[in-house]
């Protein structure tokens, strides 16, 4: 798919001109800007190194860091559905859930990996602690993987450069969607908000640090 | 970051109003204090409308975008209305509803974005498909992925970049009341991997072979049915 960081399709005709410069002389949209991005304090391992990502313009080398941090995560998802599968006991349609979801999580890497070039950091080593013992500590640790990770998508999106975003946009909707599939799966609530919220990165170290997930490496 | 009510949105009363018309006044009370969630869309909404300063193609985008909420928004609220959703299991009566209450939310948002630059609500006609069960949901489950990937193409499109944030923040929910859509009906809620965008003018042509519209673009003569709503 790495045809699909072109820039936006000719076809759309003005659309296409799209200036990040042009933030950078109006103030008031660069202070609502680091409102959206939430994402300035970074704290935490998953976040090592992110800069203050919304207080300056997209830029390639922003892109670098935030896609970076993006594909820490889906590291992470990917792991998880991975030692889930294999140690989680599971059937019937968490299994199903694992197995579909675990492949989109490995297909998000490989995309992100290949937009990141040389600029891919490894995989780090991740430990679920009994996250992945049971079909029950499966199915609650996969919902907050999801919704943390719906979250931080959301939280990051308008930081890209339009070229990122393209490919960003088209994965932010797929965790979202595995959030809403879990959610039902259990019988939580699919769509809770009108709006979703962000989520900072100091906001998603939280959450996987709660659900007893560590990161090193 | 304090989350965003309804209540707050809705100055002037008139989602209230119509929630009070499908619920009653205790539901409505209830709605009322329901979290609009996207602390980010604080930021958007707040001081004057958000595309007085915004490029031409923002403008355009979210008018376009608030013309198709108003799609949706009114065949949830038809389908109430006509008390289709009244026969459902409660399961799924709960996801028709909080498609129709998200998306009504969606069009205030959209709408004070927009300011004096909103358009008016065109008249719709679903052509039968608000009075079944079967007929509702085959087309809700169409709807919503085409917002979907409405939303997935639009968003990077966008310049201002408060109003892609929001964007970000609607295009979610969008995602996940399809997949909630497609899991009620059997579907496997998540197609592939990555959702494909739709440009602004396939959703245009998709939705003008619905018919549903009949006021998309301005005619200077409309024949209205009594079976319209708007």
């Amino acid at each position: 798919m790495s045809d699909d960081l072109k820039a936006p399709a000719e076809e759309d005709g003005d659309w296409e001109k799209v200036g990040v410069e042009a933030l950078a002389s109006r103030s008031d949209l660069l202070k609502r800007a680091a409102v959206a991005g939430s994402a300035a304090v970074a704290g935490g391992l998953l976040i090592a190194g992110l800069p203050k990502v919304a207080a300056s313009a997209p830029s390639r080398a922003q892109d670098v860091r935030i896609l970076n941090y993006l594909l820490r995560l889906e590291y992470v998802m990917a792991a998880f559905y991975e030692t889930a599968a294999a140690e989680g006991q599971l059937t019937g349609e968490i299994q199903q859930f694992v197995s579909v979801v675990g492949e989109h999580e490995r297909e998000h890497v490989a995309l992100l990996q290949r937009i990141l070039g040389d600029d891919a950091n490894a995989e780090p080593s991740v430990a679920f602690g009994d996250g992945t013992s049971n079909p029950t500590k499966v199915a609650a640790t996969a919902r907050m993987l999801e919704e943390t990770a719906s979250a931080a998508y959301i939280g990051q999106g308008a930081n890209l450069t339009k070229r990122a975003m393209i490919d960003a946009a088209r994965i932010t909707s797929v965790e979202a969607r595995h959030a809403a599939w879990i959610a039902d799966i259990l019988r939580g609530h699919p769509a809770p908000a009108a709006a979703d919220p962000a989520k900072s990165p100091s906001q998603v170290s939280a959450a996987l640090r709660r659900a007893g997930v560590s990161i090193s490496g | 970051m304090s989350d965003l009510t309804l209540e707050q949105l809705d100055q002037d009363g008139a989602i209230q109003e119509g929630i009070a018309d499908l619920y009653g006044h205790s539901r409505a009370d209830f709605l009322r204090k329901a979290v609009v969630g996207g602390g980010v869309l604080i930021a958007a909404l707040s001081g004057p409308p958000r595309v007085e300063a915004a490029a031409a193609s923002d403008v355009r985008i979210f008018q376009f975008a608030l013309n198709f909420e108003y799609l949706q928004a009114t065949f949830y609220t038809e389908t109430e209305r006509l008390g289709t959703i009244a026969k459902m299991a409660a399961r799924k009566a709960l996801w028709a509803r909080t498609l129709g209450a998200h998306e009504r939310a969606h069009v205030a948002i959209i709408k004070k974005v927009l300011g004096p630059a909103a358009g008016k609500r065109p008249f719709f006609n679903f052509r039968g498909n608000t009075e079944t069960e079967g007929r509702f949901t085959r087309t809700a489950v169409a709807m919503e992925d085409l917002t979907t990937a409405l939303l997935t193409g639009l968003t990077p499109k966008l310049q201002d970049q408060g109003l892609t944030a929001a964007a970000f923040s609607l295009m979610t929910v969008e995602a996940r009341h399809a997949a909630w859509a497609r899991h009620l009906v059997g579907v496997v809620p998540v197609a592939s991997a990555f959702d494909e965008p739709k440009s602004l003018n396939e959703v245009d042509r998709i939705v003008a072979s619905t018919r549903f519209i009949s006021t998309l673009r301005a005619r200077t003569t409309t024949t209205r049915n009594p079976r319209f709503t708007g």
